[in-house]
């Protein structure tokens, strides 16, 4: 396997289907129907996105979100055990039913001691951008109580496949 | 402060499971272990009986008070308390969290406060800064061995990873940040290398085969989860050598967590930190009955904790979890047979 920080699985019946989707609303007359968009488009969009994933990347492991030295990745390698195909769910430390979002930022407020982030920053769809980008594939499991060590990662320059 | 814990309100999977899982199984034994209807514990030499603590992975920072400091002192007092004092304590590395000569120092400061002797190894937080100049002038050598009892013990650096900063033309300061991310994507697998190899060939070498023998490396001496170097890449190098032994039990840090496996003549156990815990990788565990329960991330302290070790005469060694929260399933909780 390869390194899968370097590529997005753009499926090709995920694709067809969208293109399919498009066609139909265009043949329906739809007043929001998109023109299908460009291979140039797509790819756009796609790489918008990965930024958005290195971002969280890098905010997951600076320790630049708190004050006392932590980062995210001292206790979540990977994204693991953030466990972001299950939300929302009760979680006790929220003491309620409550978002990805808002997990993200108790971590950061209690553990690592930093001030939240606004729920839509770039900085925090960023770090949902990571923590789902790293359980990718993972079948999302809302308001079940399970620890999830992310998708295992074997390649890589020195990693060996299984 | 703490309210209801989330372990106490989810009533833990993870315990629930236990306690119907175990019934009847309980911890192996180490004829089980080993497969040889006990010859394997006749053959091995009687020795004094003895007990020895273990302790790793405090990652200090250079910053006043911080939380993780606490935690070493706890984990120090506790060894210190205990009656009868064990002979001595194992730190398995990582004391420090980026290799700078005042966390390490720190570290030291802590960890003389042991009333017993204690030896040291380094784990790649402690190492890649100045490549170990700084902790060998606190602690000596890297690599070690001392008679006990009748057992031979045995430290080693399992984190050597082949240059992967020259070329890349990065500062030790880099360097060290990029180690400190366990899925460092460039870092490389680690190991002891080919120097220690031979030296270890040439410590065991006059030992007869009924020898006890103890190993403490960082990282285990098994292919874990090779991503987050849950591995030491020459271990079978290493077990190749031990091979002769009646019996070998190996000890290692870099997992903050619970796990536990045999290989051969070896049983091999992995430690809890004094900082944080990790989840379990997104591998099958070959014993999974041997685990730590999910941690309240409300409670600093859970999922942290020190170890002692009894040795018998028979050398049936039990590993004691003395973990800080009420982390561990009862099987645990009664000691790991080693
Ligand atoms: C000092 C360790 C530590 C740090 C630093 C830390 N966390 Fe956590 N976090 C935990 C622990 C422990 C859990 C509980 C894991 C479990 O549920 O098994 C947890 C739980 C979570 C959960 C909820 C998991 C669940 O299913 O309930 C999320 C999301 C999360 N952390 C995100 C983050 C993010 C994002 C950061 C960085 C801003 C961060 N954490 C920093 C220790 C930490
Ligand atoms: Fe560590
Ligand atoms: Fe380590």
């Amino acid at each position: 396997m390869k390194n899968t920080k370097t590529i997005l699985p753009v499926t090709a019946t995920g694709l067809s289907v969208f293109v399919l989707a498009a066609i139909l609303a265009m043949v329906a007359g739809s007043a929001i129907a998109k023109p299908p968009r460009t291979e140039q488009q797509m790819a756009q969009e796609t790489a918008a996105y990965l930024q958005s994933v290195a971002k969280g990347d890098a905010l997951w492991h600076d320790g630049s979100l708190g004050t006392n030295g932590l980062a995210c990745g001292n206790c979540h390698p990977d994204g693991s055990a953030s466990n972001p195909h299950t939300w929302p769910k009760y979680q006790t430390n929220l003491g309620k039913v409550g978002t990805l979002r808002e997990m993200i930022n108790w971590c950061i407020t209690v553990p690592m001691q930093g001030k939240p982030l606004a729920y839509d920053s770039e900085d925090m769809i960023a770090m949902e951008s990571y923590a789902t980008y790293t359980h990718r594939g993972v079948a999302i499991a809302p308001g079940k109580d399970e620890q999830h060590g992310a998708v295992p990662v074997y390649g890589g320059p020195g990693y060996p496949a299984p | 402060m703490k309210k209801i814990s989330r372990r106490d309100f989810m009533g833990y999977s993870m315990k629930a499971g236990a306690a119907t899982m175990f019934t009847g199984i309980l911890a192996p034994t180490a004829t089980s272990f080993f497969g040889y209807g006990g010859i394997a514990e006749a053959a091995t030499r009687k020795i004094k009986p003895f007990t020895f603590a273990v302790l790793t992975d405090a990652h200090l920072y250079d910053i006043k008070n911080h939380k993780f400091d606490g935690f070493l002192e706890k984990a120090v007092d506790d060894i210190n308390k205990l009656k009868p004092r064990p002979d001595m304590v194992l730190y398995a590395g990582d004391i420090g969290q980026s290799g700078k000569e005042a966390e390490l120092l720190k570290g030291k400061k802590i960890l003389d406060k042991l009333k017993m002797p204690y030896k040291v190894i380094p784990g790649e937080h402690d190492y890649y800064l100045d490549m170990g100049k700084a902790w060998r002038g606190l602690f000596g050598d890297e690599h070690w061995s001392f008679d006990h009892n009748g057992a031979h013990i045995i430290g080693m650096n399992s984190i050597l990873v082949p240059d992967f900063w020259s070329m890349a033309g990065l500062t030790p300061k880099e360097r060290m940040g990029r180690m400190e991310e366990l899925e460092c994507h460039r870092c490389g697998l680690w190991g002891v290398g080919d120097k220690q190899l031979e030296w270890l060939k040439k410590d065991v070498k006059n030992l007869s085969a009924d020898t006890p023998v103890v190993i403490m490396t960082h990282s285990p001496l098994w292919n874990y989860y090779p991503r987050w170097n849950f591995q030491t890449h020459d271990a079978p190098e290493i077990l190749a050598i031990l091979s002769k032994f009646e019996k070998v039990v190996a000890i290692h840090g870099h997992v903050h967590q619970v796990v536990y496996n045999k290989m051969g003549n070896t049983v091999s156990a992995g430690l809890l930190s004094t900082s944080w815990p990790w989840p379990y990788p997104p591998v099958d565990l070959p014993y999974p009955d041997i685990r730590m329960n999910r941690v309240d991330p409300g409670d600093f302290e859970d999922g942290l904790g020190g170890h002692t070790l009894d040795v018998t005469a028979g050398f049936d060694g039990t590993m004691n979890y003395r973990a800080f929260s009420d982390l561990l399933p009862a099987n645990v909780k009664r000691g790991i047979k080693l």
